[in-house]
């Protein structure tokens, strides 16, 4: 057969089926691709370097600023990594409402997926619905910490404030209401043809590479392995909690698929667990003024479960009052460029977004 | 926390040190290690923890510069799946003229990291292929993420303020004249001027 005349097609950096600002250059034969290669560097806010001029505090509200999607993993690991080098003990009770804050975000960055990965396979429905049910989870963030999409909640010693009068009952109303609608959204989406076919074959990771490569989250438990940060190396209060890991064998968009509707009745779960058994007391162990606040030189990588996988920080002080280095990772590094570029190959152009969407990834983890 | 708790940690501190010349390392505590090793080591290192000691999952590659001493810091972080624990292996490396192996046949991923290292410190990893550029595009100066880089020195010489904001003037001063509004007190008492 006579080989065909490879073109280059640039997608993105401003597309609507990139999950943000970057570019994917594919080399393409008729409708398939045959060499993918990310390019970044349209985000780059250089946060990193930012923090290095800023005291310990001032850095703090910079980090939820780094992903959109999926802010809160940003706080949290940020103030765990200070704990964990300054040797300051948070209060149990703030441990609690940390993992209730980690759920709900949790729960709100899956309905952003639901929307996106349908929407990538032009099924305009699903966004609609899952985007307008998000917002019910932003409206307990807003009544909690005073921002919907960005907390500044979790900080060093605890969180900010406690949970106002009735937030546990309107928690619990949002996750029933949340409940019924993923049987409606089981109608919509898993048990439709359409999204079915699409997803199922395609977007194959080896299961046999899946760990060497370093894929995390979703993505790996839907190759087989029981791999989860709650589990395998336990933060928070995730040790109290009764809950399961779901494994998929199939490796492909759509075991990605009800890896992610299983964990999104599992947190639902969880969110209730922790409403039921959440003790009293003080929420906040108080810093020293920010201004004079030093932690002691040190270092440490702590990481998290995000709704796309492992999450890290690694944050290193020389004894001043500002980081030496703090370095993001988080899931899309890998994800969206090593990965995906391996993946893409042999894809059809129709499925280049719709496969990115299943790793999660996020572009402004990448460049941070 | 009792010592028998960390026995298996312990036990790979002494294997690697018994395996290795000049390597040194501690427990940090619980399910978390750190070694220190010389630069010309790191390949060798990170192929035999990965090997034989079960660390196979790389979570993490980062650097960082110790100006005053004179050197970049390496840092390696892995995680074992099958013993849950999380392995940091760093090495030092001298500013002037950085350069260090290539390992991103041990792990392909690490390609990322250090391309991005390779711009944003300039440190060089002997062997490496893949883009010169991966986030900074036709950038000449000095890698941006050293500590000597000056941020405003930069900004100074490649912005230029807004026609008619030369002066720098105080946006709530100019807005008050323009509408004459009083400026609240507060804003006065904390103002930046």
């Amino acid at each position: 057969m006579m080989r065909e005349k490879a073109t280059t097609l640039y997608l993105g950096p401003q597309h609507p089926g990139i999950t943000g600002n970057m570019m994917i250059k594919l080399k393409v034969e008729g409708d398939t691709v045959v060499k993918a290669q990310t390019h970044v560097g349209y985000l780059h806010r250089g946060f990193e370097k930012l923090m290095e001029r800023r005291n310990w505090l001032q850095s703090f509200t910079i980090v939820c600023r780094i992903c959109v999607p999926e802010p809160d993993p940003n706080e949290l690991n940020y103030s765990r990594a200070v704990e964990e080098i300054e040797g300051r003990e948070v209060p149990e009770r703030a441990e609690w409402i940390r993992t209730l804050m980690m759920e709900l975000s949790r729960l709100a960055s899956y309905l952003l997926w639901f929307g996106g990965q349908n929407g990538s396979a032009g099924l305009y429905t699903m966004p609609q619905w899952s985007v307008g049910d998000r917002d019910y989870i932003l409206d307990l963030f807003e009544e909690l910490t005073g921002g919907r999409v960005y907390h500044m909640y979790i900080w060093p010693g605890g969180v900010r404030r406690d949970l106002p009068n009735g937030f546990a009952d309107r928690v619990l109303q949002t996750m029933d209401y949340l409940e019924k609608r993923l049987k409606q959204y089981d109608q919509l989406m898993f048990e439709n043809t359409i999204f079915q076919r699409r997803a199922q074959g395609i977007g194959w990771i080896d299961p046999a590479k899946a760990v060497e490569w370093g894929v995390v989250g979703p993505p790996l438990r839907a190759a087989g392995f029981k791999s989860d940060v709650r589990i395998d190396d336990p933060y928070l209060i995730y040790d109290q909690l009764d809950f399961e890991v779901p494994t998929q064998q199939g490796s492909d968009v759509w075991a990605r698929a009800l890896v992610r509707r299983t964990e999104f009745q599992q947190s639902i779960n969880m969110v209730r667990q922790i409403i039921d058994k959440m003790p009293g007391g003080p929420v906040y162990n108080k810093i020293p003024n920010p201004m004079k606040w030093t932690i002691p030189a040190g270092d440490a990588y702590v990481k998290a479960e995000s709704a796309r996988g492992e999450f890290g920080y690694y944050v290193v002080s020389d004894g001043s009052n500002k980081p030496r280095r703090v370095h993001v990772k988080g899931p899309a590094y890998v994800h969206g460029v090593t990965l995906l570029e391996n993946i893409l190959e042999g894809a059809n152009i129709s499925d280049v977004s719709f496969i990115m969407n299943s790793l999660g990834t996020c572009p402004p983890e990448i460049e941070r | 926390m009792t010592e028998n708790s960390l026995d298996k940690e312990q036990q790979i501190v002494n294997h690697l040190v018994g395996t290795f010349q000049n390597l040194t390392g501690k427990v940090k505590r619980n399910r978390r290690i750190e070694v220190s090793i010389e630069k010309k080591q790191i390949t060798s290192v990170l192929n035999y923890v990965k090997d034989h000691l079960g660390f196979i999952h790389f979570s993490h590659m980062s650097c960082v510069d110790w100006l005053e001493d004179g050197y970049f810091e390496l840092v390696y972080i892995l995680w074992s799946p099958e013993q849950k624990i999380q392995l940091l292996v760093k090495a030092l490396v001298d500013r002037e003229n950085a350069s260090v192996e290539n390992a991103d046949m041990i792990w392909r991923q690490l390609n990322t990291y250090q391309r991005e290292i390779r711009e944003m410190f300039g440190v060089n990893f002997i062997g490496m292929k893949g883009d010169k550029e991966f986030i900074l595009e036709d950038w000449d100066n000095m890698p941006p993420m050293r500590r000597d880089f000056n941020t405003v020195d930069y900004i100074q010489e490649v912005y230029f303020e807004r026609p008619g904001r030369e002066d720098a003037q105080n946006v709530r001063e100019t807005i008050s004249k323009r509408t004459g509004e009083e400026i609240p007190e507060v804003a006065t008492k904390y103002s930046r001027d």
